[in-house]
């Protein structure tokens, strides 16, 4: 039986409509009473994991806001996606957080930037707009112009815990071991981690507004490129491959290995920022150094290959704009072996040290239960024993004609998230060296990129970080009516409240760390988890008094 | 392994920061730095401004001195080269320019002189435009090219009218 065949089967009398989109996505339509059993059902027998909410003030189009739930059936090759049409004046759907924890973050956001009220929700506190936004001003809703800067009001006051034997620790928004402005209020008992508030969205750019607003879709590129720092190409690639989709626009195949060298050029420096970053955390900066020094070569490799040593500006809706020359394949290999030889070198070394190996194990644990149940993504996945990867599992530019291998751990600890990373790295240099054997001949750039309107895309891409995933509906005049993006770090960080519970406070920099949390791609949306104490109102004055808890 | 290894790795490959900027840095072929704008090649087409994402490039359409002014500043642009991928008469190159921090704003200008619609007179597009276009067109569509949207509008009607027999 196909696999539209059997969706509908399982879910039989529930599914009022369905249609296939790109890359044999499905997207079904149920009744927003009818929510909860469908995503129970598709969770449980379906083996549907969790990815994102995409809400959608689609008043415009048909009358109603749309709210979109994502989940990926992985041993289905497919995702398919569940949309409720919810009333234009006043939207409410029941939360589905009961069922998969993931959702708690996505279902807070469609309330904070569109309006759509979640019933049941366990923890209805705000996410992405800061405290003082005013209420029922929801920046995503069309009748919100882009330029709006609303008054805010900054009497509001901050909660923090206080019990007797629970201590509040902040952690951020600036700290010397955190890199980017998120608050983690760290709860502890001793030196016992007990809980972890996490307060994030401090960069949210609105860059999904500014791409609905004024952008036009081959402006968008450039903007998406910029959401993350490290892993910009991914964000670049996944737009386009979904306006791609949408449209039915046939990319060339020299321009689909283009994009999958690149993307695999960034996961290489990517992972070994990474493996720096962690060494720095654990106070061995000279394997800081070492990673750095190796991954420059990588870095210039990106700036001959694209003109830039990050923000390649490569992707245009339809293809690449620019080519790979002969002479530089050359140079890619030579590049490699060389980067190879260093890496082997610095990864024997590396785990040869006790001090560094015994930090790692057995700590910051996240069962797999717990993994399926947040849809954690990429190497945080992978080494609590779920095999996802996009690549594998949504093939998309030129995997399916390469082979590798998907590292898979189930240790559950830091270590297991660091061989992962470790092993990618060499899977990473065979692919780019596969593609660069098999590189076809022809154009980079698709002739006729017309974009339709009214059409739906969804695409993914495997980041370094794991799953990113874009949907867009097009609209009118070379504009998307809906642009949504949800990088990897949205779905892990929820998880950390599991991975840091009764970790020692020395451990916690390291297991935050230990998911490679890229700030900024995910504040363009936030996780919580109190456990024991009472809560009091310290105000502004006491603050500034110096109050301690 | 020993853990002496590390300082003999670090031993074998020695300093690699360099003194920058007391020393060059080399950026390879096809790097992505400053644009530059030939202004003889110019013809105010406005295409650069319309691709630009971030509005670095700017139209500016001063009526009063009669001229269309096309504003870069340097401090909003991403260095993209969509500007130069999409000039119609390639005055626009990729340079390999990088040391850009300057102190205040840095604008370059390009300043073109309107074409003026020969009926009304009103101001519609540059003059080198108007001639470049001209040069693309067969000599039939070229009959009315120096009017403004609305005359050549206005005057195409009537011809059609007039050829027809109409009586106005």
């Amino acid at each position: 039986m196909d696999v539209v065949g059997r969706i509908l089967k399982i879910l039989e009398g529930k599914v009022s409509n369905y249609k296939v989109i790109n890359s044999g996505n499905v997207i079904i339509d149920v009744r927003a009473e009818d929510l909860v059993d469908v995503v129970r059902i598709i969770t449980e027998e379906l083996g549907g994991i969790y990815s994102v909410i995409v809400g959608n003030d689609a008043r415009r189009v048909d009358g109603t806001f749309h709210n979109i739930y994502v989940f990926s059936l992985d041993s289905l090759k497919t995702y398919l996606l569940v949309r409720v049409r919810l009333s234009p004046e006043e939207p409410s759907v029941q939360s589905i957080t009961s069922v998969v924890k993931g959702a708690n973050w996505g279902e807070r956001e469609v309330r904070d930037l569109l309006g759509i009220n979640v019933l049941n929700h366990p923890d209805p506190r705000r996410l992405v707009l800061p405290d003082g936004w005013p209420d029922n001003v929801n920046p995503l809703r069309k009748e919100f112009n882009y330029q709006t800067r609303p008054q805010l009001n900054c009497s509001t006051q901050y909660t923090p815990i206080r019990s007797e034997d629970v201590v509040a620790l902040p952690y951020g928004p600036y700290h010397p071991l955190l890199h980017e402005p998120e608050y983690f209020e760290l709860h502890i008992k001793g030196e016992t981690v007990v809980g972890v508030e996490y307060r994030g969205f401090h960069v949210h750019r609105g860059i999904e507004k500014l791409g609905e607003s004024r952008l036009t879709y081959n402006q968008i590129p450039f903007v998406a490129e910029r959401i993350c720092g490290i892993c910009g190409f991914v964000h670049n690639v996944c737009y386009c491959q979904a306006i791609e989709g949408a449209s039915g626009i046939e990319v060339p195949e020299r321009a689909l290995y283009i994009r999958s060298l690149i993307l695999e050029i960034e996961r290489l420096h990517s992972h070994l920022l990474w493996l720096g970053v962690a060494c720095h955390i654990l106070g061995f900066d000279t394997g800081f150094m070492h990673a750095w020094r190796i991954r420059e070569p990588i870095m210039n490799l990106a700036e001959a290959l694209t003109g830039n040593r990050k923000n390649y500006g490569l992707n245009l809706v339809g293809g690449v704009r620019r080519d790979v020359s002969k002479d530089s394949v050359g140079k890619v290999i030579k590049i490699l072996k060389n980067v190879r030889d260093e890496y082997s070198r610095f990864i024997k070394g590396l785990t040869a040290l006790k001090e560094v190996v015994k930090r790692l194990e057995g700590s910051g644990i996240l069962p797999k239960a717990e993994a399926v149940s947040y849809g954690v993504v990429g190497p945080v996945a992978r080494a609590s024993g779920l095999k996802r990867d996009v690549r594998v599992d949504h093939p998309y530019a030129a995997y399916k004609d390469v082979s590798f291998k998907v590292p898979t751990y189930s240790g559950c600890d830091n270590m297991s998230r660091l061989m992962v990373r470790v092993e990618e790295v060499y899977e990473s240099m065979s692919i780019i060296e596969q593609l660069l054997d098999r590189l076809p001949g022809g154009p980079i750039l698709a002739e006729n990129a017309e974009v339709p309107e009214y059409r739906e895309g969804f695409s993914s891409v495997e980041a370094p970080r794991g799953e990113d995933v874009h949907y867009v509906l097009t609209g009118k005049y070379s504009k998307v009516y809906r642009w949504k993006v949800r990088a990897p770090t949205y779905n892990n960080i929820p998880a950390l409240n599991v991975m840091l519970h009764e970790c020692p406070l020395s451990d916690a920099p390291l297991t935050i760390a230990s998911i490679d949390p890229c700030f900024s791609c995910t504040d363009r949306l936030i996780v919580v988890d109190v456990r024991s104490g009472k809560r009091f109102k310290v105000g502004l004055k006491a603050l500034a008094k110096g109050w301690r808890p | 392994m020993s853990r002496l290894s590390w300082v003999k790795t670090a031993l074998e490959v020695g300093v690699v920061t360099k003194k920058y900027p007391y020393e060059d840095v080399e950026v390879p072929e096809g790097f992505r730095g400053l644009p530059e704008f030939d202004a003889v090649k110019c013809i105010g087409c406005t295409s650069c401004a319309n691709v630009c994402t971030p509005d670095a490039i700017r139209v500016v359409e001063d009526v009063g001195s009669g001229v269309r002014r096309l504003e870069y500043r340097v401090g909003k642009c991403i260095f993209c080269g969509r500007c130069a991928e999409v000039c119609p008469v390639s005055a626009i190159t990729i340079s390999k320019e990088f040391e850009l921090a300057y102190k205040g704003e840095v604008v370059h200008v390009i300043e073109l002189r309107y074409a003026r619609c020969s009926v009304c007179g009103k101001p519609f597009t540059t003059s080198k435009h108007l001639t470049h276009v001209e040069g693309k067109l067969s000599e039939v569509i070229r009959e009315n090219v120096d009017l403004c949207p609305d005359c050549k509008r206005r005057v195409s009607i009537n011809s059609i009218i007039q050829s027809a027999g109409a009586v106005r």
